[in-house]
């Protein structure tokens, strides 16, 4: 890399870092060797999927790892000095002062019993040599910035009395107040709905611009990476093996990794149908000497010497570097060929198929009413779905978007059974089965995964035991698992076979309908498209109709052929997934597809700046007339006294809204 | 087990690998083996006491009163001439009794009761809640002495009276576990494929209580032991001259200036022991329970 270049405009630059954490198990070498610049104002982007050391790598820069953690090698200059060798009192205030931190979490980095005041004051007091009044009107005005609305009055709050978005947003105006020359960002979006995610990138984003701040992003959604980054260094085993401006290492990769995970994700419409790549094999054992490339095994591309030196980090072009011996990485052939099969047949025509039903709800409503002991109280009622109807026909999925709150879950929990309606009906032809969001709590840890995938034939009697075991045999290679794996507990899967166990266990019962409630979000972006086509392939072979739940737009519009999205406890819109997704006729689904991250930096750079304001309405008190009107752009005052309901404007196509049409 | 297609509710998860490693675990584990180091001496003790050349336990020998402690008597003698360290094992014959019997009869009644209240809530779950409150407002040593003035003195009567002030604690960390795993995920699985609450029950939730309720079990062990040693040594628990490390004690106080030894050495073998069951129930958690390893 080309240090000398910008060394006046180096506000940090990184050489050979290398950090270790000592466990029972083994020295698990989490950094091994990574070297980086950043310019002032600049945005960088660390992509990475879990375990590749991205987050350890972050935390060494400023000597906040956790104990086992320990750097061994590297120097990390700040403004020309040596964060590695500087001692705690220094550190200090660096830290705060000069680099500023954002964590994923921010609940758990804020003091739960201090008030917002009592937590921003003091280090700004400290850090700027400010008095308390001077201190307490720039907290005030950087909440402001940072767009707390009614800033002087919400100073006072305590963390639990704002929303997840509030509270990020309070962690970055922390993190900004000390005029900090650089801000590391872990995940900082990750715990947060689209929509307010796209609010808080755009922050950042304009921030970083307004006051020359440096950003270093740490992430795993390539989208993200996309809209907010420059420049972009993607991590794998511990190193860096490509980085580079995000146009040019999205636009054209030449890291094999890279452009396997790029082709992992489901894209928005030029993406059509094509199976997504899968990487074969797993990441390496970080507690291993790593002879060579560390992704030689995954690799279609790999020859004799990726086994015999690690190819080091060389020129691509204009600042673009990639660490392979091949100069463009893989070839299209190999990444067909990883694409295994030829692409999907194309969907079913949707008028072909006998308009054959096999779930159907009508006007379903769940309301949850916390009653007080005190009889005089009025009981709390919950208003977490407000009359759903919804089709699914043989063979189709459903998709349900909207974020948390929107009432999805508890569509799936009601078509399960597991909580009773309070008003409407379910029809279901056959039965239905779940496939869960975490693969690790939906499976009793005391059982194996033979028993797991056994559990629905136990119950239900079917068979005899020699028929279940056959069944559960068939059922494990169904879902692309050895039987050897049944001996196994679940806790010695890793996360993606779990969810193929999951799926396993709930194709047992031959169900019509499996409902799967975010059966993604829980994986990494490789193991994700994994499952993605085992569900496709599952539901053309077996002819099973699927109910796919996910705040995940593109996986939903990939794997979709209807789609519902939901607001408030309500549909607001209704219809055939593309239709939807090409031109979005509610606000709300537009505003949600605004705010979705595309994988494209170009066409990102070019989307106008739209992002939806505000935030979801509590359940507890559901605006009187459309539930979107507090955050709608196109509001009017019919839309704050009357309620629209969902109308058929045009074929196969519904939405709630007044203004449509 | 039939093979006519009913669901077949106990046959157990293949439990033999698994038990078997787990109590391997439960071995190799550093705490386990600092425990048994304390313990297992004191047994073989214990068992050999009738066949070493120590004089019987409720011998008195009126020549050799207040003896120091030597090689014929390793912990010297009391004021009736009788052997501190025969009479001491036979104690602890007596406290480990105890101990067990406790531990064992609280786990049942605790796993039970609160396996009821955690799982089936509403009114069996306040009833049964509003009795364990009331009984755990009171010590636990303050209870067993109201209970042993009203069923009096003697092994058995204690055991009942101990474990009784015990079974309250048992019962809410039971109902607690059991509330904690009822909304777990696997749970809802199972919901959906219609499992029965019997099933949920004894595959799903108990087992995965086990763990937890066998380190609450030895840790109960050791209070009880404790608890009995002061009701004896109260004058409430087991009667002179029949042994008991409590009674042992209370005997030597008087002569605490002139003979030390009578009380001092029970004592701490009392202590011994607690000590090695709260390492038996540390290696019981660790062994289980992979996260609690630090």
């Amino acid at each position: 890399m080309n240090f000398a270049r910008t060394m006046i405009d180096t506000v940090l630059s990184v050489r050979d870092l290398r950090t270790e954490f000592a466990t029972d198990k083994g020295v698990v070498r989490a950094v091994n060797g990574v070297s980086f610049a950043m310019r002032r104002g600049e945005r960088m982007a660390i992509v990475g999927e879990s375990g590749s050391g991205k987050s350890a790598m972050a935390m060494s820069l400023i000597r906040l790892l956790v104990h086992p953690g320990k750097v061994v090698n590297g120097e990390v200059w700040l403004q020309g000095r040596d964060i590695m060798t500087m001692s705690e009192s220094e550190l200090n205030d660096v830290r705060g002062n000069e680099i500023g931190t954002v964590f994923q979490d921010p609940m758990s980095s804020l003091d739960p019993v201090m008030k917002v005041r009592d937590q921003m004051v003091p280090p700004i007091m400290r850090h700027l040599s400010l008095d308390r009044a001077r201190a307490e009107a720039a907290a005030v005005a950087w909440l402001d910035k940072v767009g707390i609305p009614d800033a002087a009055r919400r100073i006072d709050a305590f963390p639990f009395e704002m929303s997840g978005g509030m509270r990020q947003r309070v962690m970055i105006a922390m993190a900004l107040s000390c005029q900090p020359k650089l801000i590391i960002a872990d995940e900082p979006t990750t715990a947060l709905d689209v929509t307010i995610q796209a609010q808080i990138v755009e922050l950042l984003r304009t921030l970083t611009a307004e006051t020359g701040t440096a950003m270093l992003f740490i992430t795993h959604d390539l989208g993200l990476v996309s809209r907010f980054a420059r420049t972009v260094a993607v991590m794998y085993a511990g190193k860096i093996v490509e980085i580079g401006p995000t146009r040019d290492v999205f636009g054209n990769p030449k890291h094999p990794y890279t452009q396997s995970l790029l082709s992992a994700i489901p894209r928005g419409a030029d993406g059509g149908r094509s199976r997504l790549v899968q990487i074969p094999g797993f990441p390496p054992d970080m507690r291993q000497e790593i002879l060579g490339c560390a992704f030689k095994d995954r690799c279609l591309g790999a020859e004799q010497r990726c086994g015999e030196a690690a190819p080091p980090l060389s020129a691509r072009g204009p600042s673009h570097d990639a660490a392979c011996w091949q100069p463009n990485g893989l070839d299209a052939g190999s990444l067909a060929q990883m694409r295994k099969t030829t692409d999907r047949a194309a969907r079913p025509d949707v008028e072909a198929l006998p308009p054959h039903d096999i779930l159907e709800t009508n006007n379903l409503s769940k309301h949850f009413v916390r009653g007080s002991m005190l009889p005089w109280r009025k009981p709390v009622v919950v208003r977490a779905l407000n009359g759903v109807s919804l089709r699914v026909r043989r063979g189709e999925t459903l998709g349900i978007v909207g974020e948390s709150g929107c009432g999805k879950s508890t569509v799936a929990r009601l078509l399960l059974e597991l909580d009773a309606p309070t008003t409407g009906e379910i029809f279901i032809q056959g039965t239905a089965q779940m496939v869960f969001q975490d693969p690790s709590s939906s499976f009793n840890p005391k059982m194996r995964v033979q028993d797991i995938i056994s559990e629905p034939l136990d119950i239900n009697g079917r068979g005899s035991k020699a028929d279940r075991a056959e069944k559960v045999r068939t059922l494990i290679r169904q879902v692309g698992l050895d039987p050897s794996y049944l001996e196994r507990y679940p806790s010695q899967l890793s996360g993606g076979q779990r969810q193929r166990v999951a799926v396993a266990r709930a194709l047992a019962l031959d169900p019509t309908v499996v409902v799967a409630d975010e059966p993604t979000s829980a994986l990494d972006v490789s193991v994700r498209a994994q499952i993605i086509n085992l569900l496709c392939d599952l539901k053309d072979e077996l002819g099973i109709s699927f109910v796919f739940i996910s705040h995940d737009l593109s996986t939903v519009r990939y794997i979709s052929d209807w789609i519902a999205v939901m607001y408030l406890g309500e549909v607001v819109e209704y219809g055939p997934a593309e239709e939807v997704f090409r031109a979005p006729a509610h606000p709300y689904t537009r505003a949600l597809l605004d705010a979705a991250p595309v994988l494209d930096p170009s066409a990102e750079d070019d989307r106008p700046v739209s992002i939806i304001k505000g935030e979801l309405p509590s359940p507890l008190d559901i605006p009187r007339g459309c539930g979107f009107a507090t955050r709608c752009p196109h509001v009017s005052e019919l839309c704050r006294t009357e309620k629209p309901i969902l109308v058929q404007r045009q074929p196969n196509r519904k939405e709630a809204c007044h203004h449509v049409g | 087990m039939s093979m006519t297609g009913s669901a077949v509710l106990f046959s157990p998860a293949h439990p033999f690998p698994r038990v078997r490693g787990k109590f391997m675990q439960f071995l190799s584990n550093q705490k386990t083996q600092i425990g048994l180091l304390i313990l297992v001496p004191i047994l073989v003790l214990v068992v050999l006491a009738p066949y070493l050349p120590l004089q019987k336990p409720l011998q008195t020998n009126l020549r050799a009163m207040m003896q120091w402690p030597s090689w014929t008597f390793p912990f010297g003698t009391d004021r009736m001439g009788r052997d501190v360290l025969s009479r001491t094992l036979e104690g602890v014959k007596v406290s480990l009794l105890v101990g067990f019997s406790v531990a064992f009869i609280s786990l049942a009644f605790g796993v039970v009761l609160g396996t009821i209240a955690g799982f089936f809530g509403r009114f069996v779950d306040r009833a049964i809640m509003t009795v364990v409150d009331i009984l755990l407002a009171f010590p636990s040593l303050l209870l067993a002495i109201g209970l042993v003035s009203i069923v009096g003195t003697g092994i058995f009567p204690v055991i009942v009276a101990i474990a009784f002030a015990d079974v309250p604690r048992f019962v809410r960390l039971q109902r607690s576990l059991v509330l904690g795993l009822r909304t777990r995920a696997f749970i809802d699985a199972a919901r959906t494929m219609r499992a029965s609450k019997t099933w949920l029950l004894f595959r799903h939730i108990v087992p995965n209580t086990i763990a937890p309720l066998l380190v609450a079990a030895s840790i109960a062990a050791a209070n009880a032991i404790l608890v009995e040693a002061s009701l004896s040594f109260l004058g409430l628990g087991i009667m002179p001259p029949e042994p008991s490390l409590g009674n042992i004690i209370r005997d030597g106080q008087t002569y605490l200036e002139q003979a030390w030894w009578i009380s001092t050495l029970p004592g701490a073998v009392i202590l011994a022991i607690a000590i090695s069951l709260h390492f038996l129930s540390d290696g019981i958690r660790e062994s289980l329970d992979p996260r609690a390893r630090t």
